[in-house]
């Protein structure tokens, strides 16, 4: 096993001047991206951070966030990227939780500003990417300060690589620790079946801190690929327009991703001739949306993916000649990692049967970090027990039925409903409250928050508050009030009601 | 109403969900800060273009022209002189 960061440093070393990463109009080459790296490493090894030290990243997608991430795995500390759209309060959950030995944000955070306050962590130490008004000292001079001084002993595969926070529920944070190991198998087994290979380029809207991103991210540096930056989707035709600029070989989106692009954008008068690949992850995209995309693109494989966090990224791959006749179906697992379905007492279920998805491999997690109660909820004997349900064909292909849990998927993100619950909660003229995710036609699933009043509210004081308090994608869009939540008789909310409710008379 | 208080009153009330003034910022990032995202800006482009009865192609639909209540003023005075 080879790590990713002995990967990086053989390209870096054999082909300098080739294109690794390009963020608007800045192009960093392979040889500038270690050459950065090797100096972040520097800086934290003259501040003591090294082995079984966590260092923090709180930046949107740019250079300095991969050279960030290479750099702490060069001086051995682990990195933990953080959500750049959540708020104060996750912020303080998080970094009070991880204890990072240093955190490389943007300047100007006012977010985290307040988190740092909050939770009292002025001591913590930091370095700051942009205009450094904020008084922590600058990214740009703390590096040109030091001397790169690149001396790369094998790291150690089972040494901590990651920890990636799954939920900001003060209750329990979840942060998934994943090993060099963990990520360079993953990165391995997505590489062979996409057939990657230096010539590739990929166009990314995907943020590093989710698993799908770091997984884009990871598996084209490794092959010496050139990944291509773009900041969001705010405007779709920007994003077609840097496909067909940049001549990308790639894509990576979720439904929402490929139903924005279809809607919002004309394609004809773009050459999009290079374009050989598009994965598709995050949540089941449509049959009807499915033939759309093929459609648009078809000259590109378009690979259905399904993965977890807790598993690095992907678990499971449907080999695009397969798509036609398993259209729906999520696929086959990926090299090295085994899918079984149980029922709830752990036993194996029949073919065809439904059950819980099960899975095990060199890409499954160490646990949550600092949580053992946690862990031990879903890691049993090696297996990870994902929480969703499913069943296997004859053939093997795995077919998701649903899930466990209640999280809600709405666009790229994951969301918690108990997070936003405890937000809700917050305002005096709450009584009870219950959020669910309802069907949206473009981002799957919104967010609904269902009040029982215990004064005066209006559904927009509601969302002025999560506004406030939350990241942008977990405000609700819709707000209901009730007399009463519908309960169970052992008083637990009956959210399935809640869900089917969403027409109700009212809602706004 | 002015310009201005044109695109104020539409971000205020339908993204901010507040007539609190001091909410918003006319030179904050719109995008960065996630007070809009691809639907909304849409949302709002559309409103601009009924009210004040102009086109906005896509290759003007870009962050330079809509990502502040500065730029977006701007922008309108360009396309609609005052």
């Amino acid at each position: 096993m080879t790590t990713l960061l002995a990967k990086l440093a053989r390209i870096a070393a054999d082909d300098p001047a080739r294109i690794a990463v390009v963020e608007g109009e800045r192009r960093a080459s392979y040889g500038e991206l270690w050459d950065q790296a090797c100096r972040f490493a520097a800086v934290l090894a003259a501040r003591g951070i090294g082995a079984g030290e966590r260092v923090a990243v709180l930046l949107p997608n740019s250079i300095e966030a991969v050279a960030a991430c290479y750099g702490a795995w060069l001086a051995r500390a682990a990195i933990v990227p953080l959500n750049v759209q959540a708020r104060a309060r996750d912020y303080a959950v998080w970094l009070d939780h991880a204890r990072p030995a240093l955190l490389v944000h943007e300047a100007g955070n006012a977010e985290l500003d307040a988190a740092i306050a909050s939770a009292g962590l002025e001591a913590m130490p930091r370095i700051a990417v942009g205009d450094a008004s904020d008084g922590a000292p600058g990214w740009r001079e703390a590096l040109d300060s030091t001397t790169p001084a690149a001396s790369l002993a094998e790291l150690d595969p089972a040494a901590l690589a990651q920890v990636l926070y799954t939920s900001g529920t003060t209750g329990s944070p979840k942060g998934v620790m994943l090993t060099q190991r963990n990520l360079a198998a993953n990165v391995d087994a997505i590489v062979a079946y996409l057939g990657l290979g230096a010539g590739d380029s990929i166009v990314s809207v995907l943020p590093f801190y989710y698993s799908y991103g770091s997984s884009v991210l990871h598996t084209h540096l490794s092959v010496g690929a050139r990944l291509c930056l773009e900041p969001n989707l705010v405007f779709p035709h920007l994003v077609v327009e840097r496909l067909a600029r940049e001549r990308a070989t790639g894509f990576s989106g979720v439904p929402s991703t490929y139903a924005l692009l279809l809607d919002r954008v004309d394609m004809a008068p773009h050459d999009l001739s290079a374009l050989r690949y598009l994965t598709q992850a995050g949540g089941a995209m449509s049959p009807a949306l499915t033939a759309r995309v093929r459609a648009a693109f078809p000259q590109a494989r378009l690979y259905v993916m399904y993965g977890q966090t807790e598993a690095t990224a992907r678990l499971t791959w449907l080999p695009p000649e397969r798509l036609e006749h398993k259209t729906g179906s999520v696929g086959i697992p990926v090299a090295g990692v085994e899918v079984q379905v149980r029922r709830e007492d752990g036993s194996a279920v029949p073919t065809d049967e439904s059950g819980e998805v099960w899975v095990r491999g060199p890409n499954v997690m160490q646990g949550y970090w600092h949580n053992p109660q946690a862990t031990a909820e879903v890691l049993r004997e090696g297996w990870l027990k994902t929480g969703d349900i499913g069943r296997l064909d004859g053939d093997g292909f795995l077919w998701l039925v649903g899930r466990r849990s209640d999280m809600i998927k709405t666009g790229a993100h994951r969301v918690h409903p108990q997070d936003i619950e405890e937000a809700i909660a917050e305002l005096p003229a709450v009584a009870e409250v219950a959020v669910v995710g309802v069907e949206d036609a473009t981002l799957g699933q919104v967010v609904k928050a269902c009040i029982v009043r215990a004064g005066e509210l209006t559904a927009d004081q509601v969302k002025a508050h999560c506004r406030t308090r939350l990241a942008p994608y977990k405000i609700p869009k819709h707000v209901e009030f009730l007399a009463a939540l519908p309960k169970t008789a052992s008083g637990k909310v009956r959210r399935v009601e809640l869900i089917e409710s969403k027409a109700t008379q009212g809602a706004t | 109403m002015s310009q201005r208080a044109l695109v104020r009153q539409f971000i205020l009330g339908n993204f901010l969900f507040t007539t609190d003034e001091s909410a918003l910022k006319d030179g904050d990032s719109l995008i960065r800060s996630g007070v809009v995202d691809s639907t909304g800006v849409l949302e709002l482009i559309t409103h601009l273009e009924e009210a004040l009865r102009i086109r906005v192609p896509p290759e003007e639909m870009v962050p330079q022209n809509f990502d502040s209540v500065d730029a977006i003023c701007a922008y309108l005075a360009r396309k609609v002189p005052a």
